[in-house]
């Protein structure tokens, strides 16, 4: 390995690494055994590669993502498990069927969101640096397109779900807004007359209008 | 081989940026592809030894990949805990996802096995979106030919009618469980979906959501998967053999407990391969878009079960793959980005190739840029850009809008996208043959299915942006429903392995190594070696 | 027992709420005294060597003291009877029992520090501790004893019983505070330290019940009475929570530094089942633990600390080679990533990934590098959070990795 490599320590193996390698590359590249902990690998999108990152000469412990954190020397990295809770928030999507019970749904699913401590745990556990807490909040609200937007981008990572004190699960509840809002109200008009057209058999798709001569 | 270095070719890009000139091409496509795809210009195909394709064209990585010996014996599964199901679904993707939901929504009881974390997929990675024929301007039937085209008449056409079709219903299905898809202007009930048009289409007919439809689309199903009761889910079990019973049907699957390191029988009436692609295989040496499970699994557990293959020499190589950074080399710049108007542009400071054109075209002329030193060399790696800042000028704001992906990733390459174009080059993105089947996603072997990227015939030699996605819940909760349907049938009498044997005199009597052994489940970086992993120990056969 | 000083578990005193018998059994000379020279009170726990109860083992009197300089007109002192960690039991006994001892300890306390604001923070799941409380501070409300207090002083004091949360986190100092606010037991930055800024911004001591109920006795019978109580250097009596693998486990009121082969063997009358001992966990099970070299060691703050542990709160769970240590950690590491509060995620986290790991080794299914990502996180975790739950819970883990290395390797072997 070349001089320019860092050397840091991931999960408890001793890495060298070219510093524009991110901390999962680093790891497979030293020859651990990389089975977990790693889905999209470098799109950050999956959440699976979450890990808790100590830099060099810093107290501060934080929660980042291995695939897109590049390496650097001195740091210590311990990646964390998927977190599933005992007892998941349970709802059945397709028994809401009245757009006017979505914020009874809501709280009847996740009673707890409304006693939010504003702890902040959730904003400080959160790799993308989504605002979790204002989201809950804006749903505790009503709010609920506004809290759809806060979690546009979340991974379901679920490390809010495991920081929140009071087990809201706000991934969870944003993801519930989010599939509520589109379920009850997404009706494009072009989609519900190209449905109808199939359903009635006014269109169908012809096979022999292509010769399948090869190109 | 030669290229402009980077800071010459800056120059000249920033000299022309506005009006970049097209080079005009005498090349017929068919030229430009046999000349420069790598299905071609790569490693030479070569005919299969064994197996029901026996013959058969096949990439030799592939094919050799294909024609391994089993991980494990039949003395390894000795004593194993056995878990009996209706459905066994193998694959946490979209694939797997839609047919689990669909199976268990009839009633069945499913078992999903998946060899990383629910979601950990291609699915999750998708970023320009899903085609249906849903505009008035837009039909199922050209939406057929287009694909059919696209795929250079090598696809069944049944499936791709079949495809076509069930376009609408899809998204509508997608809807009811939750997914969001991006309209025009803010109108949700009775608005108008946005559409984009992908390369090689006739008309409008990518739906998405922002540039991260995967995302929304698997972390619907995921939360849908996680919350049913009639599906339990397996995370970290890879499949690494099928289960065949006394008349080589199959009758479920042997899964590897990463977790607790042991084997796990998992008995079913009926078994969905739905374990993706083959990305990670690298083939050709090619970077890849993929996600890190995309080791093709299923594809060679399917084939030595005597499940019937197609056009396994034909991949897709995405033309735009991240070329510079080293570190990010491979990782995907969506289609999207060139349905809003990117144009891509070589060293010279010119434009080579009509960017919406299908994907092998396009990846084909980027190739030849870069094979005859056109490209753009960066830190010892080449490409051609692409012109974001120009898509940025024509329509300001896109970035934050749109194509949020694409800044997320200019960011990470540290790039100011709207005053830096990003280097590109090919990337190996999608295995467009695969296991061939039926409307109902059946393959050739009784009791075993397969669906998504690991099916074949859909897509024929190449797919169109948007169908993926597509194929994966159509022919998923297809081969959910049908698959369903056998809840009441009783348990083959046996469940074993006893298939492998027959496969081993037939690597035997063909002069193939027993000691190379598949499916990878890993990529070899991954250093993941099961048999030290199960402490399943040395074999004396070897 | 025959020859062992009894002081707060002296069996003549286990009244229960009743004011008028405990004040008949010399309850009350101690506040008295304080009344009579609030300094002398200061003077005499300094000089009684009386330390914190509650874990840490700070010295009382210095923590008054923070509190006296305080120009500030509202000062609070909060009884910390939380006591959640398995294997602690002494508080709620107290709290039970001998409710009055506590009160009296906690008046000399505000006393001594001029303070006008007394909290008895009881964990609700000790509903009897709780109870006996409610009724015991209700007749000191109405007592000429109080009134003199207050005279004392020169302000009118308030005493609450107020419920915690029962989460073990709010036993934390810090935690104490925000509850008593009506908040979330949520650990807060420090500084600013409790003496500094504590209950709604008034300077504040927080004190252990034990640490309290010592006071009534310290000052009736003088400084020289309860350090000849102890052993050696050692001073007073220990309450020691005594269980696991020992024949006769309970609540032992011992001098100070007695060994603990003599608790374990003596008191706790051996090993169950004649197993050989294997090791105790200390203080609730956030210690380095001791083991067979350690049976000598005299259970008082420095001794224990001499051994690179700590007594903290007298806790001795104790291990015989029947049980294993994985297991034990592992269960210990399921109570801290349930009591981490989350706010601090990595510390969250951190429990979390250590309980998973752990679990997993300990049901047979480890591998070579679960050890080392465990000693990783060892390495990652001290300090990460605003209070010491993970450093406590990362003690406990090192300190078996590094003395009962031998039984992870063979619970990770098992499977080979
Ligand atoms: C970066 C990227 C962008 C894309 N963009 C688009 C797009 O915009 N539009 C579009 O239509 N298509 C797109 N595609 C293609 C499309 O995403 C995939 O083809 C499609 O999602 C495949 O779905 P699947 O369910 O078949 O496979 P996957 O989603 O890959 O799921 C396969 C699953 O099987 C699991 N698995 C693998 N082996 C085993 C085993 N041995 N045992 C158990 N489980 C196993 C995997 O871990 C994974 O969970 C894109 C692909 C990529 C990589
Ligand atoms: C996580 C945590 C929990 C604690 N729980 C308690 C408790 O239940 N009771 C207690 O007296 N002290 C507890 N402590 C210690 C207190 O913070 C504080 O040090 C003690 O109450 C001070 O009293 P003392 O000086 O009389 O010991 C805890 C500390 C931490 C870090
Ligand atoms: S909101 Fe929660 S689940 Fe989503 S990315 Fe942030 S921490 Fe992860
Ligand atoms: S972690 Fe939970 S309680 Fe704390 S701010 Fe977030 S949602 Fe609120
Ligand atoms: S591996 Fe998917 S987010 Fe990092």
């Amino acid at each position: 390995m070349s001089d320019d490599n860092v050397s840091l320590v991931i999960d408890g193996r001793a890495v060298s690494a070219p510093p524009t390698a991110s901390i999962i590359q680093a790891f497979s590249l030293s020859g651990g055994a990389l089975v977990s902990n790693v889905g999209c690998m470098g799109q950050g999108v999956c959440g699976s590669c979450r890990c808790m990152v100590r830099r060099d000469g810093s107290r501060d412990v934080t929660m980042e993502l291995g695939c897109e954190t590049p390496v650097e020397a001195g740091m210590q990295v311990a990646f964390v498990s998927y977190f599933q809770p005992k007892r998941p928030h349970v709802y059945d999507l397709e028994a809401l069927t009245d757009s006017w019970q979505i914020l009874d749904a809501m709280d009847e699913t996740f009673p707890q969101a409304k006693s939010c401590r504003h702890c902040g745990g959730c904003d400080r556990a959160c790799p993308r640096g989504l605002d979790v807490q204002k989201g809950v909040e804006y749903a505790v609200l009503g709010d609920v397109q506004a809290a759809r937007e806060v979690f546009t981008e979340c991974i379901m990572c679920n490390l809010c779900t495991l920081a929140c004190p009071e087990r809201i699960r706000p991934n969870h509840l944003g993801l519930f807004i989010r599939r509520a809002l589109a379920a009850l109200t997404l009706r494009p008009q072009e989609l519900m007359r190209r449905l109808r057209q199939i359903e009635n058999g006014t269109l169908t798709v012809d096979t022999s209008t292509v010769d399948d001569t090869r190109s | 081989m030669t290229a402009i270095p980077y800071a010459e070719a800056l120059d000249r890009y920033r000299a022309n940026a506005g009006g970049f000139p097209l080079r005009p091409d005498d090349a017929t496509i068919a030229e430009l592809i046999a000349a420069y795809h790598p299905d071609s210009t790569g490693g030479k195909a070569i005919p299969l030894k064994i197996g029901v394709n026996a013959g058969m064209l096949c990439q030799p990585q592939v094919a050799a990949l294909l024609q391994t010996n089993a991980l494990i014996e039949d003395v390894d599964i000795a004593g194993a805990e056995i878990l009996n199901t209706d459905i066994l679904v193998i694959g946490g993707g979209g694939a797997g996802a839609a047919a689990a939901l669909t199976a268990a929504g009839e009633g069945a009881r499913v078992i999903l096995a998946t060899k990383l974390l629910l979601g950990d997929s291609n699915t999750v990675m998708a970023e320009g979106g899903i085609q249906a024929a849903v505009g008035d301007d837009d039909s199922p039937q050209r939406h057929f030919e287009d694909t059919f085209k696209a795929g250079h008449r090598a696809a069944d056409k049944e499936l791709v009618a079949q495809l076509a079709l069930d376009g609408p219903d899809v998204i509508r299905w997608l809807i009811k469980l939750g997914m969001s898809f991006d309209v025009v202007g803010h109108r949700p009930f009775g608005g108008t979906l946005k559409r984009k048009t992908p390369g090689g289409a006739t008309a409008p007919r990518i739906l998405s959501y922002r540039d991260f439809t995967g995302l929304e689309m698997m972390r619907v199903l995921r939360e849908a998967v996680g919350l049913h009761r009639g599906i339990q889910v397996m995370d970290r079990s890879p499949a690494v053999e099928l289960l065949s019973d006394e008349r080589g049907g199959c009758a479920g699957a042997v899964v590897y407990s990463l977790e607790h390191h042991r084997f796990v029988l998992v008995r079913a009436r009926r078994t969905i391969l739905a374990t993706g692609g083959s990305g990670r295989l690298h083939l050709n040496g090619f970077p890849t878009s993929n996600h890190y499970g995309a080791t093709a699994d299923g594809l060679v557990l399917a084939y030595r079960m005597g499940a019937k293959l197609r056009e396994m020499d034909s991949f897709q190589y995405h033309p735009t793959g991240i070329a510079h950074p080293a570190h990010l080399a491979g990782g995907l710049v969506s289609e999207a980005a060139r349905s809003e108007g990117a144009k891509l542009v070589n060293g010279l400071g010119e434009r080579f190739i009509d960017e919406l054109k299908p994907r092998d075209v396009v990846a084909s002329a980027i190739l030849r840029e870069i094979q005859e030193g056109r490209g753009v060399s960066r830190d010892g790696q080449t490409g051609v850009f692409l012109d974001v800042p120009g898509l940025v000028a024509a329509k300001p704001g896109i970035l934050e809008t749109t194509l949020i992906s694409l800044a997320h990733l200019a960011k990470k390459c540290r790039i100011d996208p709207t005053a830096e174009p990003l280097l590109v080059t090919p990337t190996l993105h999608y295995q467009n043959g695969g296991v061939a089947i039926d409307t109902h996603g059946q393959s050739s072997v009784p009791g075993l299915f397969c669906v998504g990227e690991i099916s074949g015939g859909i897509h024929g030699r190449n797919r169109m942006m948007g169908n993926a996605l597509l194929d994966i819940i159509s022919f998923g909760r297809r081969a959910g429903a049908h698959a369903a349907e056998a809840r009441a049938e009783a348990y083959s009498s046996r469940a074993g392995i006893g298939h492998i044997h027959d496969w081993q005199r037939q690597l035997t009597l063909a002069d193939l190594p027993l000691d190379a052994r598949g499916p990878h489940v890993f990529p070899d970086y991954g250093n993941f070696d099961l048999v030290a992993d199960a402490g399943i120990g040395p074999r004396a056969a070897e | 027992m025959t020859g062992i000083k009894q002081v707060l578990l002296d069996p003549a005193i286990q009244i229960g709420a009743d004011l008028t018998t405990w004040l008949s059994l010399g309850g009350g000379d101690g506040l008295k005294a304080a009344i009579a020279s609030p300094a002398g009170a200061l003077d005499t726990v300094r000089d009684s060597g009386l330390r914190g109860m509650g874990g840490a083992g700070f010295p009382t009197s210095r923590k008054w003291e923070m509190l006296i300089a305080s120009e500030a007109h509202d000062k609070a002192i909060v009884c910390n009877g939380n006591e959640d960690e398995p294997g602690t039991f002494k508080d709620r006994h107290l709290l039970e029992h001998t409710p009055h001892q506590v009160i009296e300890g906690g008046l000399i306390a505000a006393v001594a520090t001029g303070t006008n604001q007394l909290f008895f923070y009881i964990n609700p799941h000790h509903t009897k501790g709780l109870a006996a409380m409610r009724r015991a501070v209700e007749q000191w409300l109405v007592h000429d004893l109080l009134q003199a207090a207050q005279a004392a002083i020169g302000k009118s004091i308030k005493l609450a019983v107020v419920e915690s949360s029962g989460l073990y986190i709010g036993g934390e100092e810090t935690a104490v505070i925000s509850t008593i606010e009506g908040g979330f037991p949520f650990p807060r930055r420090k500084p600013p330290f409790p003496a500094q800024s504590g209950v709604f911004g008034a300077p504040t001591v927080i004190n252990n019940v034990e640490t309290l109920a010592n006071l009534p006795h310290i000052l009736a019978h003088g400084a020289a009475w309860h350090r000849a109580n102890g052993i050696g250097d050692a001073v007073g009596t220990k309450l020691y929570s005594l269980s696991g693998d020992v024949l006769r486990p309970g609540l032992y009121e011992l001098p100070m530094g007695s060994s603990l082969h003599d608790l374990v063997f003596v008191h706790g009358m051996g090993m169950l089942s004649g197993k050989e001992f294997k090791a105790v966990f200390t203080g609730g099970p956030s210690n380095t633990l001791l083991t067979k070299k350690d049976l000598d060691v005299a259970l008082d703050f420095d001794s224990v600390r001499a051994r690179n542990s700590r007594l903290g709160t007298g806790a001795m769970i104790v291990i015989s080679e029947g049980t294993s240590i994985v297991r034990k950690i592992s269960e210990y590491m399921d109570f801290f990533a349930n009591g981490s509060c989350g706010q601090c995620p990595p510390c969250k986290s951190g429990t979390y990934q250590l309980s998973r790991i752990l679990n997993r080794i300990d049901a047979g299914d480890g591998s070579d590098g679960d050890l080392a990502a465990l000693e990783n996180l060892c390495s990652i975790l001290p300090g990460c959070g605003r209070c010491a739950l993970i450093d406590g819970a990362v003690t406990v883990v090192e300190s078996s990795l590094s003395t009962f290395r031998n039984e992870y390797v063979s619970s990770i072997r098992r499977r080979d």
